[in-house]
């Protein structure tokens, strides 16, 4: 009966280490892909850098409202490991993108419409001819604002309208990077978690093996 | 800010939180706390230390992402972090490149191996 009981735990334990070992070597994988993705970015951030300036590309650029567009779900398991996943706010983007072009174009006056100063003698005599009804009337000019300033908006822009290619590259190096690690955070907690399991089998194990000495001492004995 | 999820947050050199943020991660929430810190030649370990810890706490924040030359300058604060949300991820700087053996999470995995496991 023990001896079966040990045999048990010692496969479980087995299969225990090979899962381990198994996410080891994904964990090595990923992070290798994770460091050549992370250098690929600084690559071409240091080509951006060299193409238009030396100081054109730094954290002085950075925009005064800084909205994520990636966002990261976290889903505890029922056996304790975490899963981690990327949401990229891909529909707002594309979206607002197409708003920025616009508001690129429309630099200038925010308002529509011709802004009348002084007003001639023949709207004043008009005015007076149709009393109250037309002092009533809304203004001219209604000052609206085409598009609110849009906080989410491609960090791309932070560095210029026109930035090199090399700097897009980065940035699509740079996402790869996040969606990689995300799953490297998983499987980190992953690692972890099959370690204490592995642990707890062990010493189950131990426990196992202490009883069956135990009772072959006590044949003894008798 | 897309869903409800979670926030990956970055402390690194410059290039590293410029990388991350053109990837979009960036936040400036609104009591203007960003989630990313760049450490400069004159960042204190003491004010990485702090964000770093107020990162831990902030219950917006899913994966912490930090340059391992940053991270052995706050070995004990991240070797104290057990719990897996949020994840502590080293990552390579510029200068200095990934070493496995120092990551905490490997080290931890290592530990299994150790004589006192098969004690």
């Amino acid at each position: 009966m023990g001896v079966s009981e040990l045999e048990e735990s010692s496969l479980l334990l087995d299969e225990k280490l090979l899962r381990f070992m198994d996410q080891l070597e994904s964990l090595e994988e990923k992070r290798a892909t994770l460091n050549s993705l992370i250098e690929q970015g600084w690559f071409s951030i240091s080509k951006a850098r060299y193409s238009m300036g030396n100081k054109q590309v730094s954290a002085l650029q950075y925009a005064s409202e800084i909205e994520p567009l990636v966002c990261v779900h976290a889903r505890t398991l029922d056996n304790g490991e975490v899963d981690f996943s990327t949401e990229r706010a891909q529909q707002k983007c594309s979206k607002e993108a197409g708003l920025d072009a616009k508001s690129v174009e429309d630099i200038g006056p925010q308002e529509e419409g011709i802004r009348r100063r002084i007003r001639p003698k023949k709207d004043i005599t008009e005015k007076e001819a149709s009393g109250e009804a037309s002092s009533e009337k809304a203004p001219e000019v209604t000052p609206v604002r085409k598009c609110d300033q849009n906080p989410q908006q491609d960090p791309l822009k932070w560095f210029g309208i026109l930035v090199p290619q090399s700097l897009k590259q980065a940035q699509t190096s740079f996402k790869q990077v996040i969606e990689l690690s995300a799953e490297i955070a998983a499987l980190q907690t992953a690692v972890l978690n099959t370690r204490q399991e592995l642990k707890r089998s062990m010493k189950d194990k131990h426990a196992a093996q202490e009883n069956i000495s135990a009772a072959q001492s006590d044949k003894v004995a008798d | 800010m897309a869903g409800r999820g979670k926030l990956i947050a970055v402390i690194g050199d410059e290039d590293t939180c410029t990388g991350f943020l053109l990837g979009g991660i960036g936040e400036l929430n609104k009591n203007r706390k960003p989630n990313f810190l760049v450490v400069e030649k004159d960042t204190s370990i003491t004010e990485i230390e702090e964000t770093f810890k107020s990162f831990l706490v902030r219950n917006d924040i899913g994966i912490i992402l930090i340059n391992q030359f940053i991270a052995e300058m706050i070995r004990h604060a991240i070797d104290a972090h057990m719990q897996s949300i949020p994840a502590v991820l080293e990552i390579p700087s510029k200068e200095h490149p990934y070493d496995a053996s120092k990551d905490s999470i490997l080290r931890r995995a290592k530990g299994m191996f150790s004589a006192e496991d098969f004690r």
